[in-house]
């Protein structure tokens, strides 16, 4: 509904400046040059993704060349594909892309419902103001870096001191469990804080989809003596339906990369073994190890995937869904 | 809106007992952290602090900001937030303003130009050797001038600026006003929604931003705060983990003593580092619900 009060302005904009312009009568150049001072606010723009976009995509050629400080990018010797094969013939290559799944399935897939759930929760608060208060809340640790968060934890979580263990020993339990060095504690961890921070935040969209659903079809639905929990079935769910499908499909295109923020900084020598994901490894081995080359292919496969994916899933959305990125 | 059917009670009651916990997991972790940093270090090495300090003291604020690398940081990360939220989102409001304009020949070149950056990217490596060959690498600017425009963020300024009654620019227009003055007098003024919500996301961006600091950057002086916090998380870490394999098993008591009290400091840094955000905030809040909801990347 609101795009097409958007369209209408936008027609409506577009026929009146169309008017001012004249552009039936002007030449291409003519057209240019009544343009130029939004060209000169274009400028900056430009250039900035000229230089930190562009130019390292056309980095990306370091994936099949040498890397020297002498000859730059562009100068090196070609490789060919000896980088890819280095990378593949590696065992523990299996275990990153495995580690990196493992993370995004769990954020892309079992984390989705919990947001949702919440703003269903959050509609169902009658009284504004006190769910204006819990929504202000929830959405605080979004705002905070994930050094913070990652403090946090090694805090609430430390050995003896951490107020985790302190619960456990008040009760008679060991207390002594350094459970951010547990390598099986390592995704559950990944997976409570990543919704702990995000919860609050994903829940506006699907609240938002939620308050835009018409009244008169709870109403019609109460009459036909619909209770609570199936107006939500049969109501609110279809009628966010398109949001979540829109939203999950979009996250897809992420699912060859973990997050680097959050893992990066979880990760310690207790859990090494199953915290490594490609976002990490290209790290660890390009800016840290400086081979540039090998990391550079690595983020070429990721990069190139992750287009593919977002491509395809943006093809079914607006095939099925009429809905779509471009 | 409201559809509330007499829908049991338990069920209401279960709602708030839910949502109520969700709120206490949010708040009572800082809580924690608050109250370790409000008390004092050596009597925090003891433990049992909950959620309110036993010894008040203010010896950590006071060592936090007899730092010198961490008042520095402070500095740092001040800076690289004013200027970079006044220059980049000034920069991005006016390229996005342009984008409004429907005649302007190339305007769909343009924004395919910027939109797949989105899409695809050099990657890690080649972006960082990019930046080390413009000699932005451990210089301050490297904080601000690769940050200054973000595609989502024009993208949102576009859709917004585009639903601004088109008639009161068309008048400045023909009484022949600027661009530049239509921009900064007109366009500006009615976007206030729209460029609080912008500046707050930019500016949160540059206050968490670790990330430059760490890779991009060596000299100690320029690290910012973000960067620091993460330092000590690091330190702790490898320090933990030498006691580990020294001793052969964890060597608890030992481990404590070495960082406890740093914690007590950490715990401080981490509380100034948020303190910026939470007085901003409640201000703000308001225009981002309405700020990200509203914009779609199509127009």
């Amino acid at each position: 509904m609101e795009n097409l009060v958007v369209h209408n302005g936008v027609l409506k904009s577009k026929e009146e400046l169309e008017l001012h312009y004249q552009p039936v009568k002007d030449s291409f150049w003519t057209q240019i040059k009544k343009h130029h001072v939004f060209y000169i606010m274009l400028f900056p723009c430009l250039l900035f993704f000229l230089i930190f976009s562009y130019w390292p995509m056309g980095g990306l050629v370091l994936a099949f060349k040498e890397y020297g400080f002498q000859t730059g990018i562009f100068g090196g010797d070609w490789v060919g594909l000896q980088y890819f094969q280095q990378f593949f013939s590696d065992p523990r290559s299996t275990i990153y892309i495995n580690n990196t799944i493992i993370v995004s399935f769990l954020k892309l897939f079992i984390a989705m419902p919990f947001p949702i759930i919440l703003a269903l929760m959050f509609n169902e608060v009658q009284n504004n103001k006190l769910r204006g208060t819990f929504q202000s809340i929830s959405y605080l640790p979004y705002f905070i870096s994930w050094v913070v968060v990652v403090g946090l934890m090694n805090r609430l979580l430390a050995p003896d001191t951490g107020l985790i263990n302190q619960m456990i020993a008040a009760f008679g339990g060991d207390g002594s469990t350094f459970f951010m060095m547990e390598e099986g504690l390592f995704y559950p961890l990944v997976f409570i804080s990543y919704i702990w921070k995000g919860i609050g935040w994903d829940s506006i969209i699907y609240y938002a989809a939620i308050v835009a659903i018409a009244p008169a079809l709870y109403e019609a639905a109460a009459i036909d003596g619909a209770g609570k929990l199936r107006q939500i079935w049969h109501v609110t769910l279809p009628g966010i339906a398109a949001t979540i499908i829109i939203l999950f499909i979009l996250s897809l295109g992420d699912i060859l990369s973990s997050g680097f923020d959050q893992i990066y900084l979880m990760q310690n020598p207790g859990n090494a073994d199953v915290s490594e994901t490609i976002d990490t490894y290209i790290v660890r081995t390009g800016l840290q190890g400086g081979q540039f080359g090998y990391a550079t292919a690595i983020g070429l496969m990721q990069g190139v995937a992750g287009l593919i994916l977002t491509i395809i899933v943006n093809r079914i959305t607006s095939k099925k869904f009429g809905s779509s990125l471009w | 809106m409201s559809n509330s059917m007499a829908g049991s009670k338990w069920m209401r009651v279960l709602n708030i007992t839910l949502i109520v916990s969700l709120s206490l997991m949010i708040i009572l972790p800082f809580m924690h952290v608050l109250a370790i940093s409000l008390n004092s270090g050596i009597d925090a090495q003891r433990g049992g602090i909950t959620f309110w300090p036993r010894e008040w003291s203010i010896e950590n604020y006071i060592e936090v900001f007899k730092q010198e690398n961490l008042m520095n940081g402070l500095f740092i990360s001040v800076f690289r937030t004013v200027v970079g939220t006044v220059v980049g989102v000034g920069l991005m409001a006016m390229a996005a303003y342009a984008l409004t304009i429907k005649t302007l020949p190339g305007r769909k070149f343009i924004t395919f130009f910027v939109f797949f950056t989105m899409l695809f990217s050099g990657g890690t490596v080649p972006y960082y050797l990019v930046l080390n060959e413009l000699n932005l690498t451990n210089t301050i600017w490297v904080y601000i001038v690769p940050t200054l425009y973000s595609v989502i963020h024009i993208l949102l300024l576009r859709t917004s600026f585009s639903q601004l009654p088109f008639s009161v620019i068309e008048a400045a227009r023909i009484d022949g006003c600027s661009e530049f003055k239509i921009f900064r007098s007109i366009v500006l003024p009615m976007s206030k929604p729209v460029l609080a919500t912008i500046s707050l996301f930019t500016a949160v961006g540059h206050w968490n931003d670790w990330y430059a600091g760490t890779f991009f950057v060596r000299d100690p002086m320029l690290k910012p705060l973000a960067t620091l916090l993460q330092e000590m998380l690091t330190r702790q870490a490898a320090l933990s983990d030498i006691l580990l394999r020294s001793s052969g098993s964890l060597a608890y008591e030992q481990l404590d003593k070495v960082t406890v009290t740093g914690e007590s400091l950490q715990m401080a840094t981490i509380i100034v580092v948020m303190i910026p955000m939470v007085l901003v905030y409640p201000f703000i809040q308001k225009y981002f619900v309405k700020g990200i909801t509203v914009g779609s990347i199509k127009e």
